[in-house]
């Protein structure tokens, strides 16, 4: 427990051989914000003047655009307003008004690129840096890099949103080729929060407590019969951490327990934004607790009807409907973790796969309401430890449709995640398939620009 | 021939023979690469008079210091400052600064520069020893020896060249004397001969023999991955006889639970997933025959060089064998990005079949080759001696291979179909007799009324007489590309020619499609007739020719969710005349097919009907569904008319528009029927439908497999990258192999199926040393919880060195003279002292080899997830032995775009087959199995991380598979051993840990039995660790 704010050193300890942290480390833990399908960088924190001028043109560059669907209509104009915000004067949209009361607090990155427009391939790299099944997800890489600072929960927590998970389910939070140890533990707010917590069937406390002494009992002769077994003490000690987990899972998803100011900052008392709300507290708790690194998915599956960023038919109405349940339980948890004085060590990413198109998705010559895919510039933004705040670095053009300048790779961003936790990106590695394997690849250059000197 | 002795490569011994008159170049160049080794990484000279050389020269070589040192970045496609060191003449042409080297002038020449000053090689410069050869040799003439040098000929300290010791030849090494004569009691077989040679020379000692019910549960564990029931044990421990072990070994291995329990190892390292992987990861509900096939050849004893084969070629190898099909699984057996491979774009989908080809070559050379190939596609090998060039000619070698699901038939399935035809033909004759007086009648009614010859009112009608207008209603065409009315037709070229409707004034749902085509040719695939469509595109339903099947007609739907291709003839006249084809979609969802006015196949459920709005839908005609031309959608042919009705005709009235006024319905003769027939009638009909489907299924039963498609051109990709091709690559292997010769003789358009037969032969061939090790070495690995190398599916410089080099050469060699038995190999090594040591630790050992690479003692493996899941039912007495057939479901499942997977524990004796039998989903996967390291199948596994952790603990405790088994072994328990409490715990330690239970230990449970029962002390035992690991 974090309550005097005095950090414990990784209790679960990292298998990572290379000890963490590499060099002095910013953030001690992550929280990511990944928003499933696609949100518009045009429409959010990529402002684009030149956009309304160009309202309802032709495209210029049509014959080089390779666009998922296919289709390149005319230029669309944001649809929702920018302003400046805060004493940085970075601009935030109306879609994430609340958002923008916190800016100063954000470093945005706008010159984003991705390798495919393809959704799953396209969160596979945003997530793991490869487009491909089978590679470990960054909060994996980290489970096994770092640890936790808690053996009484998982070093590695997905909370999914609650409409359904996304598409490929548990894949998204897969240890790819790392020990499945450090997957992605799913923990649910409501029913058993989280598999195999307490018995499955009725059994007495009493029959439980004496079951878990006799196993101790035996499994302490068998050792001792066998002299020494590292792995065979392990497990012995492991039914105690358990005994314990099961007594921290349910204080830490004891959400009620908060006061009502903070439910209301977070938006649990709103319909719209409970749902969100109550991820983000939650998230909030867990690190509080020693968890390493929770991912909050923003958005399910893909289909109809739309659950998530994925805005090919009305921007409006898609992206008006995701925005409004999730701005203010994020600008609520940046508070949040600002007064408690957790964001001075703990890191906020928020991305999703790639951005949306400049024009819209229609036949050549019509102004739709919907934008396709975009992997050739996109927008994502980070708060908190290590990070220059209130800054936009990077540049699309003057449409918001291709990065221009300091593109940035998914590798890119990856190595800076990493390095304000406090690792080298090309230190953290496993061997796999015939390669220390990274979650950069054999890629990525830390943005130095970003960082807080 | 010479014999030439040749020291330690990397503490590698062998003998190596050299042919004099060697004449195919690579196998000369290999056993060069060997006799260079000699003496490790620092090369004189000398050696390499040993052998041919090129020429005879009096400058000193330094073919060996430009690989080492130079030739990493200054060769291949896209040499460091364009200078490629490989040939003389390219040196001396230079690259971006100018001429390298001046022949006879050192200070002139720009390489002796940089190499003097410091500034090459980067960052380690070159010894001064080093420095003067060079310089002499340029002085000398830069005369090149070998020229020009493979860059990858040489192992350095950063990279294995040709001359690694995996890929050197394999010679049978002679088991060494053992000297202490204790050792030479202790060895049972040539292996402990290795392994207590070894032990000595590192002052250590083997471990005594494990106690005989220890060695029956490991042997039991490591070959069926099931403990012994208490009465083997009994057996096992009553019978004195000196082979007593032996036999048990043999029992084990003629157990049908051994295929099962070696297939799982198996599945691992071929990453067999039983869903499609990424966004969609649709089910792929017939991938298992390929699990069965591999559990069927591990149980036959299939020679593994076979077994190899059939998975690379079978489907060539053996035309028309369905296991032969089956067992192609394996290149197909990993995930599938089906979004990637329909999207829009042709530059993304050409990246997503480049990442497809990665995943199916780079298992293909890590499961047979231990070579990870894959790290090749974008350069070459960083640490192996594999070209990029030679990454593609691999990959030119599969590049037909698609996944997808195929056809097969077995002689059973055919004996079954011919019984079942002949009970349809005498059905018919039976339904026939009843229908016929009605029939006559019927049509003789008819003869006399020509009303009821008065075709149905279609709601519009296209004649194509002079133009695209709709006779009838308000529906006209417009022409799209060269679409145009000649004759009375419209006329359809196939490329970018279609005809499209305005919007439809009335919405449609019910309805019937029709129209009279002649089609250009008869091969065509997947044009449509006419299309009922969203006027996106996306939703439709439409007429299609040859999509699915060649020369078939189908109702073609969005992602066929309401099409059934299969049942109807191919077609043979529409190419000479026009022939009438129609679709009629019925308000309750069935959808039937006629052509010529009868019946073409089945009639279907097709989860339908769809309303096509008004205002949002169109026909189109000559294109199957949306907005532009493209694609296999585009029809070549001449449609005389079209008609649209906004109801679903009867059998009738399709026949009297298509006039064919003698077809009568089955509803008209029901009715007409006398009443005491009808269920006479009926019956016989419903037994025609039942076989006929039962037929129909037979005829599609299909596995998931290779459906080759014919290769198109491969190039190499510079970066790895599909926008950037090069030179072209003709299907071949890697010439770094040696022994084999890596040219399959095969051009760059080769037919696909030579390519995979030459492939699977280059790879299985005798003298392929890799193939041999790996295999060995796996198998090691399993027995052992590590293997001879560590790392299974890499033998290459990152995989380390063999700990017992020699023993794992006389196993592959063993393994090649036995004609690739593996149950032989099975049984030499559990048969081996070595095998049977005891498992304690020894202190004076830990000092030494904690890990126990040298085989001190045999270390104890904990259960893995299946072995675990299994035992317990094993225990249980819950076990459901059934061996092969569909897998069992432990999820429910739903579409949402994608499909989704909820685990559940489902109780029944359906679900308690051993754990092989899940259906293996890539998403859907069992917190049980998972909290003990079952691998993400979505990449392959070559070996599983043991961990422990408190989710573990957790699910072991408290999961509901295993409480209800603890429950159904106290049951069992009492059934078993009556109602005496120290029999009932005797009996409980019997089956979970092969042993009785002391007096002492029954005293002590006993009371925990009384208070909290049976189940809770079963819960208990299959907790501790005695149950888990296998001493």
């Amino acid at each position: 427990m974090l309550q005097d704010g005095t950090l414990q050193a990784a209790i679960t300890p990292a298998e990572a051989d290379d000890p963490w942290p590499h060099h002095p480390a910013p953030a001690r833990r992550a929280i990511h914000i990944c928003l499933c399908g696609g949100f518009s960088q045009v429409d959010s924190f990529d402002y684009k003047p030149a956009l309304e001028t160009y309202h309802g043109q032709k495209f210029g560059d049509i014959d080089s655009a390779d666009v998922f669907f296919g289709q390149i209509g005319l230029l669309r104009q944001n649809d929702w307003a920018f302003e400046q915000r805060g004493e940085s004067g970075l601009w935030v949209s109306e879609l994430f008004p609340h958002l923008a009361t916190v800016a100063d607090e954000l470093t945005v990155i706008r010159s984003m690129y991705a390798e495919t427009s393809n959704h799953t391939p396209a969160t596979f790299q945003e997530n793991t840096g490869f487009r491909l099944n089978g590679f470990p997800t960054a909060g994996a890489w980290l489970s096994y890099g770092m640890g936790a600072e808690t053996d009484e929960l998982p070093a590695y927590v997905v909370i999914p949103d609650a409409r359904g998970l996304p598409a490929g389910g548990s894949i998204n939070w897969s240890n790819g080729f790392l020990p499945a140890r450090h997957q992605g533990v799913v923990i649910r707010s409501q029913g058993t929060p989280i598999d195999d917590l307490f018995p499955a069937q009725d059994i007495s406390p009493d029959t439980d407590a004496a079951s878990r002494d006799l196993l101790a009992d035996l499994n302490q002769r068998h050792l001792e019969a066998r002299g020494f077994d590292d792995t065979m003490a392990a497990r012995i000690k492991s039914y105690e951490l358990a005994a314990r987990m099961q007594l921290a899972v349910p204080e830490v998803t004891a959400i009620d327990g908060e006061t009502e100011e903070t439910h209301a900052l977070y938006g649990i008392d709103h319909e719209t934004t409970q749902d969100f709300g109550r991820s983000c507290l939650l998230a909030r708790r867990l690190l509080q607790r020693g968890v390493r690194f929770v991912q909050l998915f923003s958005g399910g599956a893909f289909g109809s009807p739309r659950i998530n960023w994925d805005g090919h038919e009305d921007m409006q109405q898609n992206h008006g409907r995701e925005a409004a349940r999730i701005d203010r339980p994020v600008a609520g948890l940046l508070h949040d973790l600002r007064r408690t004085g957790m964001l001075d060590d703990t890191l906020v990413v928020f991305t999703s796969e790639f951005g949306r198109t400049p024009f819209t998705q229609s036949a050549s010559d019509v102004l739709g309401t919907g934008r396709d895919h975009n992997q050739y510039g996109f927008t994502t933004w980070l708060a908190g430890a290590g990070l220059k705040h209130g800054i936009a670095y990077g540049e699309t053009d003057e449409i918001g449709w291709k990065a221009v300048v300091d593109r940035t790779h998914w590798h890119d961003f990856h190595a800076t995640v990493l390095h304000l936790l406090g690792i080298d990106h090309e230190r953290l590695t496993y061997y796999h398939n015939g390669i220390q394997r990274r979650l950069t690849n054999v890629h990525g250059h830390v943005i130095d620009a970003i960082l807080d000197a | 021939m010479q014999s030439v002795r040749i020291g330690p490569i990397r503490g590698h011994p062998r003998s190596v023979r050299i042919s004099r008159r060697a004449t195919q170049s690579r196998i000369a160049a290999c056993l060069l690469a060997t006799l260079l080794a000699v003496g490790g990484l620092s090369i004189a000279d000398d050696d390499v008079a040993e052998v041919d050389r090129p020429s005879a020269a009096s400058t000193p070589d330094v073919s060996a210091l430009l690989a080492r040192r130079c030739l990493e970045c200054h060769s291949g496609l896209d040499p460091k400052g364009g200078l490629d060191l490989t040939e003389r003449r390219r040196a001396i042409e230079g690259g971006d600064s100018g001429a390298a080297i001046v022949p006879g002038q050192p200070d002139e020449s720009l390489l002796w520069q940089y190499v003097r000053d410091g500034r090459m090689p980067p960052e380690k410069p070159l010894s001064e020893k080093e420095r003067d050869r060079l310089q002499a040799w340029i002085a000398g003439g830069a005369e090149y020896l070998l020229d020009p040098i493979d860059p990858l000929r040489y192992t350095t300290e950063s990279r294995a060249g040709i001359d690694w010791w995996s890929l050197q030849p394999i010679e049978r090494p002679a088991p060494p004397m053992i000297e202490n004569s204790e050792a030479a009691a202790w060895a049972h077989n040539e292996i402990d001969r290795f392994v207590a040679a070894k032990l000595e020379k590192n002052g250590l000692a083997p471990s005594g023999t494990a106690e005989r019910r220890v060695l029956l549960r490991r042997a039991s564990f490591g070959l069926i991955g099931l403990p012994p029931t208490p009465e083997q044990l009994d057996a096992y421990l009553a019978d004195t006889s000196e082979d007593a072990y032996e036999a048990s070994v043999d029992r084990l291995l003629a157990s049908e639970h051994y295929g099962e329990r070696w297939a799982r190892h198996w599945l691992d390292v071929v990453r067999y997933g039983e869903s499609q992987g990424f966004e969609r990861d649709k089910l792929r509900p017939n991938a298992w025959p390929y699990r069965d096939w591999v559990i069927d050849a591990f149980n036959n004893d299939l020679p593994y060089d076979e077994f190899a084969r059939m998975q690379i070629a079978g489907d060539v190898l053996a035309p028309g064998d369905a296991d032969a099909i089956a067992a192609t699984g394996f290149l197909v057996a990993g995930p599938y990005d089906e979004v990637g491979q329909n999207q829009q774009s042709a530059a993304m989908r050409a990246v997503v079949r480049q990442d497809e080809l990665e995943d199916i070559a780079g298992t293909l050379g890590q499961t047979f080759l231990g070579l990870t190939v894959n790290c090749a596609r974008c350069h070459d090998h960083k640490f192996d001696p594999v070209s990029q060039r030679e990454y593609y000619q691999l990959t030119a070698a599969l590049a037909g291979v698609r996944h997808g699901e195929r056809k097969i038939m077995t002689p059973d399935m055919e004996r079954e179909i011919g019984t079942l035809t002949e009970q349809v033909t005498h059905l018919r004759q039976k339904i026939e007799k009843l229908e016929q007086p009605v029939i006559q009648a019927v049509l003789a009614e008819r003869n006399a009324d020509p009303a009821a010859k008065t075709a149905p009112q279609p709601i519009s009608r296209w004649t194509f007489d002079d133009d695209l207008k709709d006779d009838i209603g308000p529906l006209h065409g417009d022409a799209h590309g060269l679409a145009r009315v000649e004759n009375g037709f419209l006329l359809l070229d196939g490329k970018d020619s279609f005809v499209s409707t305005v919007p439809l004034e009335q919405p449609l749902t019910e309805k019937t499609l029709e129209a009279w085509v002649k089609l250009h040719n008869l091969d065509q695939r997947g044009g449509g007739v006419v299309s009922l469509q969203s006027t996106d595109g996306r939703v439709f339903d439409a007429i299609v020719y040859g999509e699915r099947e060649p020369a078939r007609w189908m109702a073609g739907s969005n992602g066929w969710v309401r099409s059934q291709e299969f049942g109807g003839p191919a077609e043979t006249e529409a190419a000479d005349r026009p022939v009438h084809v129609a679709i009629v979609y019925s308000p309750d969802g069935t959808i039937t097919r006629y052509r010529e006015g009868r019946p073409y196949a089945e009639p279907y459920d097709s989860g339908g009907p769809v309303t096509f709005e008004a205002d949002a839908s169109q026909f189109v005609f000559g294109l199957r569904h949306g907005t532009a031309a493209g694609g296999n959608r585009m029809l070549t042919a001449a449609i005389d008319q079209i008609q649209v009705y906004d109801r679903a005709l009867s059998a009738e009235e399709i026949a009297i528009s298509a006039q064919r006024p003698e077809v009568v319905s089955y509803e008209t003769i029901w009715k007409r029927l006398p009443a005491e027939q009808r269920a006479a009638y009926d019956a016989l009909h419903a037994e025609v439908d039942a076989a006929r489907q039962r037929i129909a299924r037979l005829k599609d039963t299909r596995v998931y497999a290779v459906t080759p498609r014919e290769a198109e051109p491969t190039h190499i990709l510079l970066r790895g990258n599909p926008a950037s091709p090069a030179d072209v690559a003709v299907p071949a292997g890697m010439s770094a192999v040696c022994g084999v010769d890596p040219d399959f003789g095969l051009a760059a358009d080769a037919p696909e199926a030579e390519r995979r037969v030459r492939l699977a032969e280059w790879i299985t061939s005798p003298d392929n040393p890799l193939f041999a090790r790996v295999i060995v070495n796996r198998i090691w690995h399993y027995h052992f919880g590590a293997g001879l190398v560590e790392s299974p599916n890499d033998l290459g410089f990152n995989g380390g060195d063999p700990s017992h080099p020699e023993l794992l050469d006389y196993l592959a060699a063993d393994l090649i003279e036995g004609g690739y038995r593996l149950k032989r190999l099975h049984r030499m090594i559990v048969t081996s002292a070595t095998y049977r040591q005891a498992s304690l630790a020894r202190p004076e050992c830990l000092k030494i080899d904690a890990a126990n690479r040298l085989l001190w003692r045999k270390s104890p493996m904990r259960l893995e997830a299946e072995a675990l899941r299994d035992a317990v039912l094993s225990v249980a007495g819950q076990l459901n032995p059934q061996v092969g057939g569909p897998p069992y479901q432990d999820f429910t499942t739903f579409v949402f775009n994608s499909q989704f997977y909820e685990m559940i524990d489902p109780a029944g004796f359906e679900f308690n087959r051993r754990t092989i039998y899940r259906t293996w989903l890539r998403s859907g996967r069992n917190s049980l199995l998972d909290a003990f390291d079952c691998p993400d199948p979505s990449t392959t596994a070559p070996r599983r991380a043991v961990t422990t952790t408190p989710v573990q603990s957790l699910a072991l405790l408290n999961n509901s598979f295993i409480l209800r088994m603890s429950d159904a072994m106290a049951h069992r328990v009492v059934s078993d051993a009556g109602e005496d409490e120290a029999a009932q715990i005797d009996r409980i330690y019997r089956l979970a840990y092969g042993r009785s239970a002391s007096d002492r230990e029954i005293a002590r449970l006993s009371p925990f039995v009384e208070q909290h029962g049976l189940p809770a002390l079963c819960r208990v035992v299959l907790n501790s660790n005695e149950f888990l690991y296998v001493e």
